[in-house]
């Protein structure tokens, strides 16, 4: 089949979110059910593309309107994109299943577009080879962020959105002014003819470009100081949308930023930019995590913890190395399986028992014994423990940032690692041994979301060699920016 | 005082940061790398003699559609913040009637105006967004001179979905046609308009995603104005 035809993962969300005022009418099951259909449509198509990719080992490129880049929009649908959007697509899938449940509140045709407008925008993200179009998809994927965040229309909901759509805006206006002043001096917006020309950019556009892009995505990608709006936002969001935040929004931004870092690896100060991303890095693991040793919300606990985690992505993918982008993405892929695991679990505790507080959660053992296990599944493999996935590739991230010379950022990061273990083991304690209750039911979708979640973190943990060599060669296509360049046909405008 | 102080100062070190970077960027310069191939190729690859129109609806198609999302997005978050099981409008005080005649008056070339900038999207300046922002004025003047105006929702929301399905329809018809997404068929393919450029009739499927952009921007804005208007009201 043509590889153009890739640009349905583009097109089918678009449509589906479009159509969805004409049949509004039809009521709120359908509307629901119009959802998963979509959303399982477009696993498909992802599924089909990741096997198309990863057989020939050669990536799609998508020219819309036939115009061959860098006059027209490319998408790039490597070994990395193809990857993550079959992640997005199943993430959004599973996520409509228990939308089925978690989803009350009025008017559900408007979260239905804004729930397929954000897959979209993630995958948009992820997908293009454009610096402009990488904004358009960013606008797409915050704003759509901003309206779901406060969909819950309580104050608390209201107050987290509006901190998120300030910073955001800033950090937009930031990535804008970054963007212009490439353009300015390169002439040209598209990411494969950037990295070509980059080594005679001048240092100092370059880096205030540079600095002032990373500054941007840092908002939709959670660094410290820049992520303050994300444990409000994550609590007050619907659940379902909490873990797509968590499990692919900020993975996004974070490959963004990533890939717009490597394109410009020939220019002059491009160490000092990845030095600061190092610190802004470092703090955000040793921030995140002892703010979530003292919260009382388990949501908002898990959400730190979440923070933390992307700012230990973050460090692998500023060492700069090699090894560092490898274990980067394989932590992404990792991290996108637990997060989506809990998030999907503590939603489910919330939505049956009407709250996360840790209350609740006291006896959950005996009264959803199966959530509790997956909690708990989920809870020890974000620690790290061995025969679970985290550990391996946060093994990796320590190996690699020793071999980069950045043993304190290692140290650091460890040590943090030591007060996820203290707050993690505390909630098993609390569901495990502590309360009385009796069996509640525990729905059957649910129940087999989490399941094939929890076996895969085992899985991958007790055979991580298959995800790892996916990983290495999805961190290859971020790294790799002369096989970037050769894959994409440019036509030579210009240059 | 400090803080206000200490925020100033910051505010120079980034604006000073930043001129330096744009220092590097001398204004004057010729740097046009990809823009010239578009100067030089614009009419008869699109057709179209407005090199802006054809380079954000036809090269760079995919931006456009991106920010009609972002458009529809807002629009649609709008109308999921503010909904209300019963909602009425309760402006109090009628317009004058200097106001509402005039209005009266003005409304339809207001519309006209509209639907001609988004008509003549691929001759003159403008296109589907001013076009759609100025019919969307045009329902501003009306809720702001009539007490009782509302717009026909259920119509409106029922178009803006439509034409946004029909933009991604006439991309995937150049993806079955042509083999791409946002493939401009009707020029390429079928050559309509080739011995018409300047004209109306040209400019490929420009003028067609125009039309379909102007319906939707103006639907929206519509849709944001009246949901930013009205009150809830107790049953």
């Amino acid at each position: 089949m043509n590889g153009q035809y890739a640009s349905l993962l583009i097109a089918l969300p678009l449509i589906g979110a479009f159509f969805v005022p004409l049949i509004k009418g039809a009521g709120k099951k359908a509307v629901k059910y119009y959802l998963i259909a979509i959303t399982a449509v477009q696993t498909g198509i992802a599924a089909w593309v990741f096997q198309q990719v990863y057989s020939t080992g050669k990536p799609i490129i998508v020219m819309a309107g036939a115009w061959r880049p860098p006059v027209g929009i490319n998408l790039y649908i490597g070994h990395f994109a193809a990857l993550f959007v079959l992640i997005v697509a199943a993430v959004s899938f599973m996520m409509a299943v228990f939308s089925l449940r978690a989803i009350e509140v009025e008017p559900i045709d408007k979260y239905a577009m804004l729930f397929l407008l954000l897959m979209l925008g993630a995958t948009g993200m992820i997908a293009t080879g454009d610096i402009f179009n990488l904004f358009v998809f960013m606008e797409i994927t915050a704003i759509s962020a901003y309206a779901l965040t406060a969909y819950n229309k309580t104050g608390e909901a209201a107050e987290a959105s509006m901190k998120y759509i300030i910073l955001g805006g800033i950090g937009s206006s930031f990535f804008l002014i970054g963007i212009a002043l490439i353009y300015g001096s390169l002439g040209t917006l598209n990411m494969a003819q950037i990295a070509q020309l980059a080594g005679n950019m001048n240092a100092t556009v370059a880096q205030v470009g540079l600095a002032l892009i990373v500054f941007g995505l840092a908002v939709e990608a959670e660094l410290f100081p820049l992520n303050a709006w994300a444990p409000d936002a994550y609590q007050a969001a619907p659940h379902p949308i909490t873990a797509m935040f968590s499990a692919f929004v900020v993975k996004a931004g974070l490959y963004a930023m990533a890939r717009l870092l490597y394109l410009m690896q020939a220019v002059e100060s491009w160490g000092s930019v990845l030095k600061l991303l190092i610190i802004m890095a470092t703090l955000t693991v040793f921030v995140a995590e002892f703010a979530a040793l003292r919260q009382r919300n388990v949501k908002r606990m898990i959400a730190y913890s979440s923070i933390a985690q992307i700012g230990l992505i973050a460090l692998a993918f500023a060492l700069g190395t090699q090894s560092g982008v490898d274990a980067g993405v394989f932590h992404m892929v990792n991290h996108a399986i637990v997060k989506a695991l809990l998030f999907l679990a503590v939603g489910h505790v919330a939505v049956t028992l009407g709250g996360a507080e840790m209350e609740r959660f006291e006896g959950l053992g005996k009264r959803m014994p199966l959530t509790a296990f997956a909690i708990t599944i989920g809870a020890i493999a974000a620690v790290g423990i061995p025969l679970f996935n985290v550990f391996w590739s946060k093994l990796r991230i320590l190996l690699a940032a020793i071999g980069a010379d950045y043993a304190w950022a290692a140290a650091v990061v460890l040590t943090a690692s030591v007060v996820e273990a203290v707050y993690y083991f505390r909630l098993i304690h609390t569901m495990w041994f502590t309360g009385e209750g009796e069996r509640i039911n525990e729905g059957l979708a649910v129940s087999l979301m989490l399941l094939f979640l929890a076996a895969l973190v085992i899985v991958i943990g007790v055979y991580p060699d298959y995800a790892w060599s996916i990983a290495q060669k999805a961190g290859n296509d971020i790294f790799n920016v002369a096989q970037y360049i050769k894959n994409v046909p440019l036509m030579g405008v210009g240059a | 005082m400090l803080k206000r102080a200490l925020a100033i100062i910051s505010l120079l070190l980034i604006g000073y940061w930043i001129a330096q970077g744009l220092a590097g960027v001398p204004f004057g310069q010729d740097r046009m790398l990809v823009a010239q191939y578009y100067l030089d190729h614009v009419k008869e690859q699109t057709g179209a003699v407005n090199a802006v129109t054809a380079i954000v609806v036809n090269y760079r198609g995919f931006d456009t559609l991106g920010e009609v999302t972002v458009l529809f997005i807002a629009s649609t978050g709008v109308g999921a913040l503010l909904w209300r099981r019963k909602k009425q409008r309760t402006a109090k005080t009628e317009g004058s009637i200097v106001l509402t005649t005039g209005t009266r008056l003005l409304v339809p070339f207001v519309m006209l105006f509209g639907a001609y900038i988004f008509i003549h999207g691929h001759l003159t300046p403008g296109g589907g967004f001013p076009g759609g922002a100025t019919i969307a004025t045009a329902f501003l003047l009306l809720y702001m001179a009539f007490v009782q105006y509302e717009i026909p929702h259920k119509a409106f929301e029922k178009v803006e979905g439509a034409v946004g399905v029909s933009y991604v329809l006439v991309g995937l018809i150049g993806l079955a046609i042509g083999g791409y997404f946002l493939y401009d068929w009707i020029w390429q393919d079928w050559g309509f308009g080739v011995d018409n450029i300047g004209r109306l009739l040209s400019g490929g499927f420009i003028p067609i995603i125009y039309t379909i952009i102007g319906l939707k921007v103006g639907t929206e804005l519509s849709g944001i104005i009246d949901n930013m208007l009205k009150e809830e009201v107790s049953e």
